[in-house]
């Protein structure tokens, strides 16, 4: 009975400890750090941290996703996101709608980052909007294809080509009797619009977890923290992306 | 002593911590994604193969720890699919020590049912000599009805691998009219899958990727963490740590969704099957 109640207080008070840490650590953050300078536009001072950074990043990133919780984020910083990507050169951005708001105001999202997308060149092409840049192609260069996902993209879709495969809809050769990884991806291929497996994905506060993020792609996904608190700013962003940098990818060898 | 679970790696101060830690909500699946053997031979210069031996040690360890911490299901990924493309004499080496394990926990079987560990080698064991599939069945066979801690060991594992073998399953389930096609969904791939949800997943030695592990059972709830350490060195107060950060951001615990008669049938359907396989890898 003692014991318990012992071991009860002091699992508290380092739970307690661990929490005042954090909270000091944050405090210290919030204050010491460069503050926003503008929320509207892109600034010079943006431009010229990425104009600095992007020529040390040598890994092309080709996909890059933002797990987005519309509780912790607004549109502002999201769209941000889109023009520095646009900046640094990254064909793919995807954004994983965790709360479901993102898809509810994408019409609000586009304009936020149409808004901010002036002076600067380049093309944004919206997956579900029409093309305002006149260009009915996504290679071009400088140009930046953003998606927004969720969950039913993800575990969903997955059952969904199951069900076809059942259904003989969809062909699923086998070689076997039971399909390999390579025959079930051609088969899921015809689900998803070819869009690169994501090399990065972005998250903010102190704890990892996927919410269900695309689960057949994010096979070789780095998961890099933006920011402790949900903050989002183009610093560091911009670490996220040097970070990545030095990540050494092995494929099983 | 067994070579499987370490009994003597745990002190008194360690053992009180654990008591501490356990007073709080415990992840009752943990898995682990045991990386930096190779970076740890050549840290210390011993080869590559030392490092491979120095990360089973520390698995015993780490069984022991979680037997301590209550526990009742551990998974770790030992070897991917993609690693037979490592060097020959690599694989060579790490095929051989998994002969010598799986076939030393047979030597110390009463020990092993003693702990009440139950082995699980989830992966396409046909990729494997045909004389190891048999030493790995006849592990699960000998150890299936223990029930203290469930050990998953992913040999010959990826994650696509493992969705596509339950996608082969689930078709050929509606083939034989077994299933209905609106029977499939995503809780059904779940149960169809090897493995079960984690609540934690650590991986050590700093990279912050998956690499196809578990990616399916990952997705609702369980809390990823990344450490530094390499997995030789990975020590209990690294565990612990895992499990704080876990207590501070486990999300709420969900009841399992319902389930239909002609889904429970199958999913037992393939249970014994899978059995029934085994049996037939140990005879041959």
């Amino acid at each position: 009975m003692l014991a318990r109640f012992f071991g009860n207080l002091l699992f508290n008070l380092v739970h307690l400890v661990i929490a005042i840490l954090v909270a000091v650590n944050n405090v210290y953050r919030r204050f010491w750090r460069k503050p926003a300078i503008s929320r509207d536009e892109v600034t010079k001072y943006d431009l010229q941290l990425v104009r600095e950074n992007v020529p040390q990043l040598r890994k092309k990133l080709h996909h890059l996703v933002m797990l987005s919780d519309t509780e912790e984020h607004s549109l502002d910083d999201l769209a941000f996101i889109v023009i520095w990507s646009l900046l640094v050169g990254i064909p793919y951005v995807t954004f994983y709608d965790i709360t479901g708001d993102l898809i509810e105001n994408e019409q609000k999202f586009f304009l936020e980052v149409e808004k901010r997308k002036k002076g600067i060149p380049g093309f944004i092409k919206w997956s579900k909007m029409p093309d305002l840049n006149g260009f009915s192609n996504g290679t071009q260069p400088h140009t930046v294809n953003v998606n927004i996902f969720s969950y039913d993209d993800g575990q969903p879709k997955i059952a969904e080509c199951i069900r076809k495969i059942a259904l003989k809809e969809l062909p699923c050769d086998s070689s076997s009797d039971e399909f390999t990884a390579q025959e079930l991806d051609k088969s899921l291929s015809f689900m998803y619009t070819s869009i690169p497996e994501p090399d990065l994905a972005l998250y903010t506060g102190s704890s990892c977890r996927t919410f269900g993020l695309l689960p057949w792609q994010i096979r070789l996904t780095e998961f890099i923290k933006l920011s402790e608190d949900s903050s989002i700013n183009v610093s560091d962003f911009l670490g996220a992306l040097c970070k990545y940098n030095k990540c050494d990818q092995r494929y099983g060898k | 002593m067994s070579s499987w679970v370490n009994e003597n790696c745990v002190s008194f101060l360690h053992l009180f911590c654990i008591k501490v830690v356990k007073t709080g909500r415990v992840p009752q699946h943990i898995a682990f994604i045991m990386d930096g053997n190779r970076r740890y031979a050549k840290k210390h210069k011993v080869v590559c193969g030392v490092g491979h031996h120095r990360g089973f040690n520390k698995l015993s360890e780490t069984l022991k720890w979680c037997l301590d911490l209550g526990i009742p299901e551990v998974t770790v990924y030992a070897f991917s699919i993609e690693n037979f493309k490592r060097s020959e004499q690599e694989v060579k080496e790490l095929m051989d020590l998994a002969r010598e394990k799986f076939r030393s926990l047979l030597n110390e079987i009463e020990q092993i049912n003693e702990w009440g560990v139950r082995l699980h080698i989830a992966g396409r064991l046909s990729l494997l000599p045909k004389d190891l599939q048999a030493t790995v069945s006849r592990v699960m066979l000998e150890t299936r009805h223990n029930n203290k801690l469930r050990l998953n060991i992913a040999y010959a594992y990826t994650a696509r691998d493992e969705i596509s073998r339950a996608a082969s399953q689930l078709v050929k389930g509606v083939k034989e009219n077994e299933l209905s096609v609106d029977d499939i969904d995503a809780d059904l791939i779940s149960q169809t899958l090897e493995l079960g949800e984690p609540d934690l997943l650590v991986r050590t030695s700093g990279e912050v990727r998956l690499s196809d592990f578990m990616l399916w059972q990952i997705s609702k709830r369980t809390v990823l963490y990344f450490t530094e350490v390499l997995w030789p060195e990975f020590s209990i107060w690294n565990l612990l740590a895992a499990i704080l950060h876990f207590q501070r951001h486990a999300p709420e615990i969900e009841d399992d969704p319902p389930i239909v008669q002609r889904q429970q049938d199958f999913l037992e359907k393939i249970e014994t099957k899978r059995w029934q396989d085994l049996e037939k890898l140990v005879g041959c």
